[in-house]
């Protein structure tokens, strides 16, 4: 691939990257979230066309199309969530789409697929049963299976996405066993992955990605972890933050040992005034931690408490979102458009759905008129920019249509604001004014719990970082004095040098 | 990854789609009635005729309104004809036993209530499809009238007091008609000025996101079916009060054309939303098709082909403008 671009409205995800794979090498691809990795896999897959650039297979110039063409030429992507139909068995899975061996009659012939089916998995030496239907096989089987799938279709390119982030340490080595049969056997291996110590196991050459660039390609036997983090990081520009507040006030949020699906054991305290970052890779638990406080996803063990909610009933946590809100926590959810909007109805439904019997006459009978003079009052607060309020939510930007969400958590008097990759999607001017937003709301004694992916906002709006590392507390790094390597290195699980408890 | 749109106007191309979807269903309504009047001068717009086309359509309106909430929420329900039928042979049997009219209508209605609470309860808590579990509840409705009735019609010791409902007139107003107004009414008032309503709209637009910003989604959505069961029981009290008598199986067609009359009325409003008053037009459409397809003494077999390419072709119109969105 050479020179290869593409754009999306207001950013920039693959920028002129040029990046090669050899027969027969394992190629590790690493980067932050949002570095352009995921973006250049879909254009590798034909699912997504470049803008410019050129892409060449075996030497020849190919287009890549659409994904018939890159399976057609060998292409096959191996992606985090696996293509199987789950009550398929192996066999049945490994030649999906392929034509079926017949007998004589018209019917399969089950006995020479299942032998065909098990003499692919040999070659990759991997031992599978092939007649037990996958999804009661181990996600390890199970993306082996895939692996074999792409194999048994004649795959000279193989693109793997984050393939271990279910699998245990056990069938880690097993797939790496996989990996290195289908490298013996001349296939192209493109690794991507978030555990850096994987890459220097597996990987023959590794290039690093940051903001839709490459950054370097390099031998892995030439890389140590601290030289792959500090390229990874790069020296990013620094953007302008608001200055920090002064000093926490009292306790708004208390989690003591909390666990869940995937986070274990984390304790902290979120202070008025305080902008408590979250930070980990995807899958280290962020968003969990945020749903279990606004009372969404389970909680295993573990107690949460809202020391300003005084009566002793009401400290407890939230059962449902609808309690929260009632007990002032808000949250600004992960997905704008799916689980932060109703983007069929206008801007100010959208606003006062929350707390809508606020707005009612006798908390029953729609007041329209109080709601948009509500909507008004918050949507010049935030600087909302839209034609009318009446307007259908989906025809904002992104910016303005996260200001909604915000505009509705304000609604209320939430002290405790969750807020999960506030920023993602949205441009750079209205980046600066939710970062603004978002600190004038701590001067006004609200404390913030963010979740951010771009380390250098979450290091610079917070004043402490709290890193999670695959659902356990690494610690509490006072912001002020960190910097992206710290915790980058400990959001790969490296326990940092000057950690806090607390 | 998503592309965002980055206008903050409102789109103004494609204006004519917007236009045929916005009003195809209302022409569509206009044209048949001119057709028909310049068909049938003089017979199709007389008083008379009009009044029995209200009065046909009644009872198609009430349970079309109320299947209007549940599909306001994004879900349906299948078991409002096979209802109907029940609660109208609740309602016969209670009165055939001297219980009184309105201990009889009372104890119908509630059952409606039970049953439509049922429903909800399989779709919004125990998680089932709203398809699966309302085809599922209409088979054992049905199984429970002609259980029941033992497949019979009952008719004969129906308390007098009963026939005025479907029977009589208040002035020139049918009673159903009327009770149809109410019903109307009350459940557009509902929807579009309260609080509840508004929820209603919020889950049927993306049920996570009104979850996450409070909405108790699944408490909702029980309640829709609630009244979707009492509507269906009404239409049954309602039927079997016309027909004076109760057939097991009587309210059966009412399932299929509320939820066309219900589809049609979507073409009409919003962002393809159901809406009471489009349902109503839906309804109106129906009814006004099939009584002048009966003035000019079409087949009525060949009156359902008519029906179901109205249906389609409403239904693509409005889809067509919908993909036209995008």
């Amino acid at each position: 691939m050479r020179h290869i671009t593409k754009t999306y409205p207001g950013v920039r995800a693959v920028d002129d990257v040029t990046f090669d794979v050899r027969a027969g090498e394992v190629h590790g691809l690493v980067g932050e979230n949002g570095a352009g990795k995921s973006t250049l896999i879909k254009i590798l897959a034909g699912a997504v066309h470049r803008d410019r650039g050129e892409i060449h297979f075996d030497g020849q110039p190919v287009t890549l199309a659409n994904v018939h063409e890159a399976k057609r030429l060998g292409v096959s992507i191996i992606h985090q969530e696996l293509n199987l139909v789950p009550y398929f068995d192996g066999a049945e899975n490994i030649f999906l789409g392929d034509p079926y061996p017949h007998r004589w009659y018209g019917g399969v012939d089950w006995r020479t697929l299942h032998r065909r089916a098990a003499a692919i998995l040999a070659q990759l030496g991997a031992a599978i049963p092939v007649d037990v239907p996958v999804h009661r096989l181990s996600p390890g089987q199970q993306t082996m299976i895939a692996i074999a799938h792409g194999f048994a279709a004649n795959a000279r390119l193989m693109v793997m996405d984050e393939p271990t982030a279910a699998l245990t340490d056990q069938e880690i080595e097993r797939l790496f066993a996989v990996i290195r049969a289908l490298r013996e056997q001349g296939v192209g291996v493109v690794y991507v992955s978030h555990r850096l110590e994987e890459i220097f196991e597996i990987a023959d050459r590794v290039t690093v990605m940051r903001n839709g660039r490459v950054v370097t390609t390099q031998p892995a036997a030439k890389l140590d972890q601290d030289e792959l983090v500090r390229l990874m990081i790069g020296r990013n520009v620094e953007t302008v933050f608001p200055p920090r507040g002064d000093g926490m006030g009292e306790p708004l949020l208390e989690v003591q040992g909390l666990s869940g699906e995937t986070a274990r054991d984390v304790t902290f305290t979120l202070h008025a005034g305080e902008v408590l970052g979250v930070a980990g890779l995807v899958g280290a638990g962020r968003s969990e931690l945020l749903r279990m406080i606004f009372g969404v996803d389970p909680i295993r063990a573990g107690q949460i408490r809202l020391p300003s909610t005084d009566d002793a009933g009401t400290s407890r946590a939230p059962r449902s979102p609808g309690d929260a809100f009632r007990k002032g926590v808000a949250l600004v959810p992960e997905e704008r458009r799916s689980q932060g909007l109703v983007l069929s109805r206008p801007i100010f439904e959208n606003v006062t759905l929350t707390h809508l019997a606020r707005f009612a006459r006798g908390g029953l009978l729609l007041d329209r008129r109080r709601e948009l003079r509500e909507t008004a009052r918050l949507g010049d607060r935030l600087g909302l920019k839209a034609h009318s309020l009446r307007q259908p939510v989906m025809q904002l930007s992104g910016g303005n249509q996260q200001k909604v969400v915000f505009a509705r958590c304000l609604a209320g008097e939430a002290r405790v604001l969750l807020l999960d990759e506030p920023t993602r999607g949205i441009d750079v001017g209205a980046k600066l004014e939710l970062y603004q937003i978002i600190r004038d709301l701590t001067r006004e004694g609200a404390g913030v719990l963010l979740v951010s992916s771009e380390l250098p906002e979450l290091i610079g709006l917070s004043d402490r970082v709290l890193v999670l590392h695959e659902g356990r507390q690494m610690g509490i790094i006072d912001a002020a004095t960190t910097d992206q390597t710290e915790v980058l290195r400990a959001c790969y699980g490296f326990t940092p040098g000057e950690i806090n408890g607390e | 990854m998503t592309v965002e749109s980055t206008t903050d106007n409102p789109p103004r191309r494609r204006s004519m789609s917007l236009w045929l979807r916005t009003y195809g269903t209302f022409i569509g309504l206009l044209a048949m009635v001119l057709i028909f009047s310049l068909l049938r001068p003089g017979v199709f717009l007389s008083v008379n005729n009009l009044r029995n086309i209200a009065e046909q359509v009644a009872i198609l309106a009430i349970v079309s309104t109320t299947m209007t909430v549940v599909m306001v929420v994004g879900d349906f329900d299948l078991s409002v004809g096979a209802l109907a039928s029940l609660c109208g042979v609740i309602v016969a049997d209670m009165l055939i036993k001297q219980l009184g009219l309105v201990p009889s209508i009372a104890i119908a209605l509630a059952a409606g209530a039970l049953a439509g609470a049922l429903n909800g309860l399989l779709v919004a808590y125990a998680g089932l499809s709203a398809f699966v579990a309302t085809l599922a509840t209409m088979t054992a409705y049905r199984g429970l009238s002609l259980w029941y009735t033992d497949g019979s019609t009952l008719f004969s010791g129906i308390d007098e007091a009963f026939r005025p409902i479907g029977q009589g007139s208040t002035g020139p107003v049918p009673n159903s008609v009327l009770i149809m107004l109410g019903v109307l009414a009350v459940v557009w008032f509902v929807m579009e000025q309260t609080v509840f309503g508004r929820r209603l709209y919020a889950i049927g637009g993306n049920a996570e996101a009104s979850f996450l910003a409070g909405v108790s989604v699944r408490r909702l959505r029980l309640i829709a079916f609630i009244i979707s069961g009492v509507g269906a029981a009404l239409a049954g009290i309602v039927l079997t009060s016309r027909l004076f008598s109760a057939h097991p199986t009587a309210g059966e067609p009412l399932m299929l054309t509320s939820i066309a009359a219900v589809f049609l009325g979507m073409t009409m409003f919003r962002e393809g939303e159901p809406h009471v008053l489009g349902t109503f037009f839906g309804v109106l459409l129906l009814g006004v098709m099939n009584n002048g397809l009966n003035l000019l003494r079409v087949n009525s077999y060949i009156q359902q082909v008519i029906t179901g390419v109205i249906i389609i072709l409403a239904v693509l119109i409005s889809g067509l403008a919908r993909r036209g969105q995008r």
